[in-house]
């Protein structure tokens, strides 16, 4: 049990020196007054602190493995940005676009968990989740090349290159796809059931709260009725 | 075996017809090596065929409709007409686009019928709907994916640019999602005899297998 600990501790800290990372960037920006990447810097540490949020607010805790990997897709798009390995490296992007790939399957794979667990009318068995994760991933690859292909066809800007480019991008996501559908399918089925990985998401309580303050809500609408 | 009434019948009939088309349409894809028709036109016959099988019983054919949708656009793909069409008219080519669209949500929602009649697999309307749009975009990326890799391997020419591929996922996303809708409207329309005639009962309705079951 300790030695699961200290690896989880170790994956946050090494969040949050990815986060001091993207937090360098953003002041470098203003110091080197080059203020391209900005934007991406500044929008990807926002998203790495929702997790954060999501807990405080709503209880909602995802587990370690997927915050780390959420800021570590995060920080590699940031840090190829600014230090140019986009045009450099023939591969970083497909790599960057590999790692959000496997992100959203990986925020598809707790999705469909938690439907399957919370709404009674709906029953997924475990080859099904599988392949919803992979059929969710393309789908959501799908809708982000066709807006960049609308981008690029409204402002003429640059986003998609070639026909290679684009099918690159959606074997890539196909590959995450699969891989997270496999990992996620041997991970449920070897450490933890879907049962204590939805309750240790703690989804339920963070429903109840919502409920909760809609009900609030209302109530105080009656109040001033 | 024999429903007695003339309509089932006549709607069983209608749909062998469309299921000759379809089936030798594949045939022919088949015969030409022409990989990924030949899995769009097997995994088509497929859908249609196993309610036949498992039931013993040839009534109970796919709505001949649908098994028309599911034809289509292999039809488009086969004929001389529609290829010379495509090089001539500017549009012709969304046509084929949209045909195939429309067959794809088909396709998705058969599967969705058919996960609820033969597995376990339970779901309530607003994630059926979900699923065929989801399944709709999904398969059109694998599609545009195959058609690439088949051009890269075979030299053929299905995917000439990238704006031919953008234009095909967008057309699916702009026939995928009102269709998805549509099919939900169509199963709240459909009689109750053809419901049972078709075996379409189980769909959407929950019996039993709920997450502690």
């Amino acid at each position: 049990m300790g030695g699961v600990r200290t690896d989880q501790e170790r994956l946050t800290l090494a969040s949050r020196f990815m986060q001091a990372g993207m937090f360098a960037v953003v002041l470098g920006a203003f110091v080197t007054e080059s203020y391209t990447w900005l934007p991406a810097a500044v929008v990807s540490l926002l998203v790495t602190e929702t997790p954060a949020i999501l807990r405080r607010n709503l209880k909602i805790v995802l587990p370690v493995e997927l915050n780390f990997f959420i800021v570590l897709a995060l920080f590699l798009h940031v840090i190829g940005g600014v230090y140019g390995f986009y045009d450099y490296i023939s591969w970083w992007d497909h790599l960057t676009h590999a790692m959000s790939a496997s992100l959203v399957a990986a925020l598809g794979f707790v999705l469909v968990v938690s439907i399957d667990w919370y709404v009674d009318s709906i029953y997924l068995p475990r080859p099904f989740v599988a392949f919803f994760v992979i059929m969710f991933t393309m789908a959501v690859g799908v809708l982000w090349e066709l807006m960049e292909w609308l981008i690029d066809e409204l402002t003429g800007s640059f986003l998609q290159y070639s026909l290679e480019d684009s099918m690159l991008d959606m074997l890539f996501d196909s590959f995450a796809g699969f891989v997270v559908a496999a990992a996620t399918t041997h991970y449920v089925g070897k450490h933890t059931t879907p049962g204590r990985l939805v309750e240790s998401l703690q989804i339920g309580e963070a429903r109840d709260r919502i409920k909760g303050i809609i009900e609030n809500r209302k109530a105080r609408k009656g109040q001033s009725d | 075996m024999i429903p007695s009434d003339r309509r089932t019948i006549l709607e069983a009939e209608a749909s062998w017809i469309a299921s000759l088309v379809l089936f030798f349409a594949t045939v022919y894809v088949t015969v030409k090596m022409d990989i990924p028709w030949m899995a769009f036109g097997i995994s088509a016959i497929s859908l249609y065929i196993l309610p036949i099988l498992s039931m013993r019983n040839p009534f109970r054919a796919l709505p001949w409709e649908m098994t028309l949708l599911l034809a289509a656009p292999l039809l488009l793909h086969i004929s001389e007409g529609s290829q010379t069409l495509m090089e001539n008219v500017g549009w012709w080519r969304d046509v084929t686009s949209i045909a195939f669209a429309f067959s794809l949500t088909t396709i998705g929602f058969l599967l969705t019928v058919e996960l609820h009649m033969y597995t376990p697999v339970r779901m309530n309307r607003p994630f059926a709907v979900f699923f065929v749009v989801m399944f709709t975009l999904a398969v059109s990326g694998f599609w545009q994916l195959g058609q690439w890799i088949d051009q890269l391997l075979y030299g053929s020419n299905l995917l000439p640019s990238n704006e031919v591929a953008m234009k095909n996922l967008l057309w699916t996303l702009i026939v995928g999602v009102p269709m998805a809708f549509v099919y939900d409207l169509y199963m709240r329309a459909m009689s109750k005899r053809r419901m049972e005639s078709l075996g379409f009962i189980h769909l959407w309705e929950v019996y039993g297998r709920t997450r502690k079951g």
